[in-house]
């Protein structure tokens, strides 16, 4: 039998036991980071490493036009140090949400310090895909360290150090998309995909883009845009076109069966990953795997080499 | 760590408690459509508020919040108004008048947008319709901007003052809404007038939706609108037994599909609509068992007695 005090006594070292390791959890915490899509994401992991516990809103897949919050969203956003959005309205109804938790949090578009003639507008508002020109991904880039070291002082440098690393693989992956898009005849280089997404990839490497759809995938197409496009395949020899990992395939493939039943040779190039990255093990799941993935579908399917 | 603990719990309070009360609201509203047969003018509404939204916008030039819901209220009410007036004048069923209506309305709205408003985003979709996952963030600082006080989800205060009205209203104007529901002869006969407690119980109704759409979105809404208030018809004996079970219903259904939101981490809405439509599903089930047992019993019965 214990006598009471004794069992008090205990019961108060155990207390301060659980005190402390849950003391030391939170000293040790990381800086939590939610971002929306997986790219800003992994854009934030390269930076932060093993300072940040990052989490994505949107996943494998998701078309952020679309997107629609989850139960677990909700404590994602409540509890993240520092929130990462694209901007430039990519995020939709997500925009006014992030206006008003920036009152209380770190809330930060990485599209933030682009200038503004770097930008594609359309009408009113600008195209919101910045991660197709990876120079342009570079600032998204310096726009996290600063925003991780202005939250967390103490490891400035480091994140400085990642970011510079970083940097200099994004310079190196530029170069070799440049020397890839390089590899197909001048006339080839046209881009044909289910909708806008790729703007910044034409301007940045030379190609002309066209797409089935407008900015926005919710937007619908009329029947002058499908023959305009037949026409332009026909009479450029274009040899492939392109399906997107977020976008339904079927109007591509329609166009695509269009042109074949003309006796055309017009194949679907592969799938590109545009709005969303790959699935774990795809080699897609990061952004420099998802852009060298994009860029050789795109080579191989021009070139007509695309099921070889 | 405990402090996130804490901020998690207030998250879940300040969603349930939204969501209750748009649950209640609507399953009041609703039991009075169900018996009018209007069953479907809520989603009818969630398609004509583009008109409103247009027209409010190109009047006032400003898409705030306020104007909008205005906006919204109004067209609300014009729906309502002119479907029981072409059901009236033209003899057409009530569902068939609610559909014109509606769609006409809708497509003048669509129209509108194109013509006039051009690129900025004027849709229901974008200035009126809410997500109850972000309603906790979504909150009104009393005073100043720096060193005012948090007092909660816009949302919530918005549609519990909706609720208080449709409460009260229904609770002081039972008898007549009664009367004017079950028995309109009578209450013509009583000097009843069934024009101003049919607009009565429209603005309720216009208002209702337009308050819940803000707070949780258009197909959540047109759910709470009718299935607890279905449920409640298959089992209630009298218009207040009716009002009280839709309102029990609608709050099992939000705390059901939260839970439920919870376990799968799927969208909040979504799973409240669907524990209505399951627990309706639930009560149809028990009842025709019930039906299937009584009806062994007499046989039963029967049979002994023959015996």
């Amino acid at each position: 039998m214990h006598k009471p005090n004794q069992l008090l006594k205990r019961l108060s070292l155990l207390l301060s036991a659980l005190y402390l390791t849950l003391g030391t959890s939170t000293a040790l915490a990381q800086l939590k980071v939610t971002a929306t899509t997986g790219m800003i994401a992994d854009l934030v992991e390269n930076i932060a490493q093993d300072k940040a516990d990052v989490q994505a809103l949107m996943g494998v897949g998701v078309d952020p036009h679309l997107y629609k919050a989850t139960q677990g969203d909700i404590r994602k956003l409540s509890r993240a140090d520092i929130i990462f959005y694209n901007g430039l309205h990519l995020e939709g109804k997500l925009q006014p949400i992030f206006d008003k938790i920036a009152r209380k949090k770190t809330v930060i578009a990485v599209s933030e310090s682009i200038p503004e003639n770097r930008l594609i507008a359309y009408d009113k508002l600008h195209d919101p895909h910045i991660w197709f020109d990876v120079s342009l991904w570079q600032e998204a880039a310096k726009k996290v360290a600063q925003s991780l070291a202005q939250k967390d002082s103490k490891n400035a440098v480091f994140y400085q150090n990642n970011l510079q690393a970083y940097l200099q693989k994004l310079t190196d992956l530029n170069a070799w998309v440049k020397s890839e898009m390089a590899k197909v005849p001048e006339q080839n280089r046209v881009l044909i995909t289910a909708h806008d997404a790729f703007g910044y990839f034409g301007k940045a490497y030379g190609l002309e883009v066209m797409g089935l759809q407008g900015i926005s995938t919710a937007g619908e197409f009329g029947l002058q845009d499908i023959k305009q496009l037949k026409d332009t395949i026909v009479s450029r020899g274009i040899q492939a076109v392109f399906v997107e990992s977020s976008v339904s395939p079927k109007f591509i493939e329609s166009l695509v069966k269009g042109v074949q039943a003309e006796g055309k040779k017009l194949v679907v190039g592969g799938e590109l990953y545009s709005d969303a990255m790959g699935a774990q093990g795809s080699n897609a799941e990061t952004y420099l795997g998802m852009v060298k993935h994009n860029v050789e579908t795109i080579r191989k399917g021009l070139l007509g080499q695309a099921h070889e | 760590m405990s402090s996130f603990d804490l901020a998690d719990w207030l998250l879940d309070i300040w969603i349930l408690a939204t969501a209750s009360l748009v649950a209640a609201s609507c399953a009041m509203v609703g039991v009075f459509l169900i018996l009018r047969r209007q069953a479907l003018m809520g989603d009818a509404i969630s398609h004509s508020v583009l008109l409103g939204i247009v027209l409010a916008y190109l009047i006032s030039g400003s898409n705030s919040l306020w104007v909008m819901l205005l906006g919204a209220v109004t067209i609300g009410l014009i729906t309502a108004w002119l479907s029981e007036s072409l059901h009236k004048v033209s003899r057409l069923q009530s569902d068939a008048s609610i559909g014109i209506v509606f769609t006409l309305l809708f497509s003048i709205g669509v129209i509108l947008v194109s013509l006039y408003t051009g690129q900025i985003d004027l849709d229901q979709e974008c200035v009126l319709y809410g997500e109850i996952a972000f309603v906790p963030f979504d909150t009104i600082i009393w005073g100043d901007m720096e060193t005012g006080t948090d007092i909660g989800p816009r949302a919530f205060w918005l549609i519990l003052i909706v609720f208080l009205i449709v409460l009260i209203s229904i609770t002081l104007g039972f008898e007549r809404l009664k009367t004017v529901t079950f028995h309109p002869s009578l209450a013509l006969s009583l000097g009843i007038s069934i024009p101003f407690w049919h607009y009565f119980l429209m603005t309720l109704v216009s208002m209702t939706t337009v308050a819940s759409f803000d707070a949780v979105g258009a197909i959540l809404v047109v759910a709470l609108l009718i299935i607890p208030a279905a449920s409640a018809y298959l089992l209630a004996k009298s218009l207040k037994s009716m009002l009280w079970l839709a309102v029990l219903y609608s709050q099992l259904s939000v705390w059901i599909g939260y839970a439920l939101s919870y376990w799968l981490n799927s969208s909040i809405a979504a799973s409240i609509a669907v524990s209505a439509g399951l627990l309706m599903i639930v009560t149809l089930l028990i009842m025709q068992i019930r039906k299937v047992q009584q009806k062994r019993h007499y046989l039963q019965q029967l049979n002994t007695e023959q015996a």
